[in-house]
Formats: structure tokens, sequence, C-alpha cells
């Protein structure tokens, strides 16, 4: 390379230079907006598949509709509580699925060895890895949360910092949680199974109101499947601030997050590429 | 060819259909622990349900029946092929024209293949469903009703089976078909018993399922195992053979027209 192409590049090249994080950002936005110009490409099968996912979460408020229209309490939660429980749940569902598509599908580009293209890249991988990917379906269920916020929700200004709060904390779980279900394939192989089927019990045991749950069941749902933070937030959070609880939310939120940031590093290091020519999808 | 030699034909294909999905009795294993997990929160619901209502009975089920009902119907849900995503693949790819030229019916032999396929996966499930049932909710008081459990899902599979043909065949004119079956399953899930029995319903709603053909999937099954009434048993049967019909010939009118206009390119 001739001197005179390094002054070049140095130029075209912004590493090093102040406003790393607004570039940052940029490229983030950028993600996000060929992701959707891409999913709006198929319009109809957009606006269809979206569609779809708020009919599947209304099914689910119909049984619950009919269920306290029979019984109209249970263990304390009443139907108010449930719908927020689905807005909560199926809200940060959406987000993580929309704006970080990739998470359920690390344990596949780990063993299928599709995080080369990432690696080559100049931008933090795991983000990067995150946000390729945009879930259609998903954007009818962020659709539904609102739709059942507006119906069942708190309107004040303290109800509506209260549910941002809420969606927050369920939405870093959900995508911290499935990216550490996803790491385990830097150690176990492929557990694309095993991830799936950890991914899918957290988001199941998400949209049941924790009082049905009692002993075992209880301890799990607060410690290996960590859905009791989502799922105790309409009474922990929204219905009346329980202190203790919040402040156990927050912590175990940080600590996933930390703790899937460090295990996805930890595991790259493990990482083998499969020499697989593939395209950033 | 005879009529007996002709359904030999349907007999082999239902044979090697379930040789097929004997291979697959590992993975249909792993995949039912959606089942399990899924019974394991409805029992926990109903059993809160319960003590908070402090009574026996709610609309005249027992918890234990109201749990051995929700094993039937996920058990039989969870155990139905996607027949629309079959044959929306066939019809996309081409494929279906090796189909239509075979001298064999094309419901028929997606008839055979269905039910052999749910026949494998409802066994699995049932297994896994009732140790999970005995282990944690106790023997059920079946009695003559488990033996009238396999007539009834064997009515109820089919007509699923017809139902989902019907909506399955729409492919032959707008290709995209799943979203249909979606729907359809979403009202299954509700209307059709399978989060709960009919009897919970409001009195309206009860009305409105007692004349859907949806009560004949997994409600007249679960229902017949575990409230067994031998005076209600003939008009279940009917009910289920009734929609049979209508489904049936609804399935064979829209293949009639839909097959005249289908446009193979490739295959």
């Amino acid at each position: 390379m001739l001197t005179a192409d390094k002054g070049r590049l140095a130029s075209i090249s912004e590493y090093g230079r102040p406003g790393q994080l607004r570039r940052l950002l940029l490229f983030v936005w950028q993600c996000w907006k060929l992701n959707l110009a891409g999913a709006m490409e198929f319009r109809l099968s957009f606006l269809l598949t979206a569609g779809m996912m708020v009919i599947n979460n209304v099914v689910w408020i119909v049984f619950w509709g009919l269920y306290f229209r029979r019984f109209p309490v249970l263990n304390g939660w009443e139907l108010r509580d449930v719908m927020m429980l689905w807005a909560v749940a199926a809200g940060g569902f959406g987000v993580m699925a929309t704006l970080f598509g990739n998470a359920p599908r690390i344990a596949n580009l780990v063993a299928t060895g599709q995080l080369d293209v990432y690696l080559s890249q100049p931008k933090p991988v795991l983000l990067h890895v995150l946000i390729s990917r945009m879930s259609v379906s998903a954007i009818g269920d962020v659709l539904f949360a609102l739709m059942i916020y507006a119906a069942f929700g708190d309107k004040s200004v303290a109800g509506i910092v209260k549910f941002a709060l809420a969606m927050a904390l369920s939405t870093l779980i959900f995508i911290f949680f499935t990216v550490i279900s996803g790491c385990l394939a830097f150690w176990l192989g492929n557990t694309e199974g095993l991830s799936f089927q950890l991914f899918n019990a957290l988001l199941t045991f998400t949209t049941y109101p924790t009082g049905i749950f009692r002993g075992l069941g209880k301890l799990v749902l607060f410690t290996v499947i960590p859905a009791g933070f989502i799922s105790y937030l309409p009474i922990g959070l929204l219905r009346q601030v329980d202190v203790p609880f919040l402040l156990g939310a927050v912590a175990v939120t940080v600590l996933l997050c930390l703790g899937g940031v460090r295990l996805f590093y930890s595991g790259l290091r493990r990482y083998a590429s499969g020499n697989m020519i593939s395209l950033r999808r | 060819m005879t009529a007996l030699g002709k359904s030999v034909k349907y007999v082999f294909i239902g044979k090697i259909t379930l040789r097929n999905q004997l291979a697959y009795v590992a993975d249909f294993l792993v995949r039912s622990l959606f089942l399990l997990l899924i019974l394991y929160i409805f029992l926990q619901l109903w059993r809160t349900t319960f003590q908070g209502e402090g009574t026996e009975l709610i609309a005249g089920y027992s918890f234990k029946q109201i749990m051995w009902y929700l094993v039937v119907t996920e058990a039989m849900t969870l155990a139905c092929p996607s027949l629309c995503t079959r044959i929306e693949e066939e019809v996309k790819s081409g494929d279906v024209a090796f189909k239509l030229v075979r001298p064999i019916s094309f419901i028929a032999f997606h008839y055979v293949e269905y039910m052999s396929e749910a026949a494998i996966r409802f066994a699995v499930n049932a297994v896994l469903g009732g140790a999970l049932g005995l282990l944690v909710i106790g023997p059920p008081a079946f009695g003559a009703g488990l033996l009238w459990l396999p007539v009834a899902a064997f009515g109820g599979f089919t007509v699923n089976f017809t139902v989902n043909m019907t909506l399955a065949l729409s492919a032959f004119w707008v290709e995209e078909t799943r979203g249909l079956e979606f729907v359809y399953h979403k009202f299954l899930f509700t209307i059709g018993g399978m989060l709960m029995p009919l009897e919970l319903f409001p009195e309206a709603l009860q009305r409105i399922g007692h004349w859907l053909p949806l009560q004949a999937i997994v409600y007249i099954p679960a229902k017949t195992a575990v409230a067994f009434d031998w005076t209600r048993l003939p008009a279940m049967l009917a009910t289920q053979a009734f929609w049979i019909a209508v489904f049936g010939l609804i399935a064979v009118f829209v293949y009639r027209k839909g097959v005249k206009r289908l446009n193979v390119n490739g295959g």
C-alpha cells in the first residue's frame, strides 16, 4: 500500500474520531429503517402477518374475558391486571422481536458458523447481530400492547411512566435471557432446540398471572426462567409500586444485561468459523 | 379395479405414513415438552380457581375432570398436522401436479396421510399427557368414556380434516392459506372448547358453540372421555357425522371447482 493511500484511508475512516456514540446510534437507526423497508416491500403480507398476531393475542384476551366473567377474582388478580400483564408481556416480546429480532437466532448463527459476517465488520458484534433482523409479526404484538394499554391502562402521567418502565424491563429481560440461552451454543454445540425451549418457556410463563403458581413453580419463575419479573409487573409496579419487588426486578434486569453481554463475548472467543460464505441477512 | 383393490392402495399409503412418522417419535417427544408446559400451567390455573371458588364442581366438572378434559383437547390439538401448509407448498412448488396424475383420489390420499400422522402424534401426546395426569392429578374416572374416546377422537380428527381441507383447497385460488388456517385455529381454541369446556361459557356463546362444527373437533371427544353419558353419546356422534358429511361435500365441491382452474408451472 502506498503512503498516499494510507493518508486517503485515514481520511475515510472515522475510527477514533469524536462522535462515536452518535455514529453508532445512526448505524442502529439505519439498520432498523432498512429492516422495516425490507418488510414493507411485501406490504400486503406485512399487514396480514402483523394483523394475524393481533388476532392471536385477541383470542387470549377473549379467553381471559370469559374466564373473569365466570370467576371475577383469581387469587387477587382481576381482569384489568391480566390485561396489563398481556400488554407488558406482548409489548416486551414485540419490541425485542421487532428491533432486536435476531436474539432468538443466536444459537443457530453460532452453530452454523454464520457469525463470520458480523465479525468482519467494524461494529459491536452483539449489537450488530441483534439489530440485523426484524420480525414483522412482532409489530402486531407492539400494536396490540398499545391497544390494550389504551383500553385498560392508567393514562395519567404517572401511569404512562410506570408503563414505560414496565415495558423497558420486560424488553430487556426478553432480549438478554434469549441472548444467554442462545450463547449456550458456544459451549454445548447445536443447542437450537434447547435454546428455543427455554425462550418458549419464558414467553409462555410471562402470559399467566404469577398468582396461580406456588412452591417450586414460583421459585423457578423468579430464578431459572425469570418470567415472574415480567408477569408480576402489573401488580408490583402498575397497580401499586412494591419497592422490594421493583428493586429486585431492576437488579435482575441489570444482571441479565451484564451477564448476557459477558457471556456472548466469552463465547465468541471459543467461536470457530465454518468458513461459510454468507451475507448479512 | 374393484372397491377392495382401491381401498388397499389407501391402506398402504396409511402404512407408509405411519412408518415414516414412527421414525420421528423421539423428535415428537421433544416437541411434546410444550404440551407438558401448557398442562402444568393449566393445572396451576384450575387448582387456584377451584380453591378460590371453594366448590367441588364448576359447571358440572370436578377439578380432575377439567384437567383430564384439557389433557385430551391439548393432546388432540397438538397432534393435528398443518394441512394448509402442506397443500400451499404443493401448489406453490408445482408438486401438486405429481399428486393429481396419480391413480388415487387427491382428497383421500391427504386424508389417509393426515389421519396416520395424527394417530401417531395423538398417541405420543396422550402417553405424555396421561403420564403427567396420573402423576399429578391422579387416575381419571373415564369408565366407558375411555372405550369411546378413540371413536370420538377419530370423528374429531375427521371433522378437522374436512374443514382444514376446505380451507387448504382455497390455495388453488389464493395460494396463501395459512392466514385462514391461523384464524380458524383461534376459533377452535376459544369457541371450539379447547381452552375450557363450553359449559363454562356464557349462555349465548354456548348456544352459538353448539351450532358450529368446531364443537365436534375436540369438545365432543374430551367430553365423551371425562363425562361419559350413554344417553348423549348417539347425539354427539351424529353431530360429528353430520359435520363430516357437510364439510366432506364442500371439500369435494371446492376441489372439483379448483382443480379445473389450476395452472401448474414447473414442479
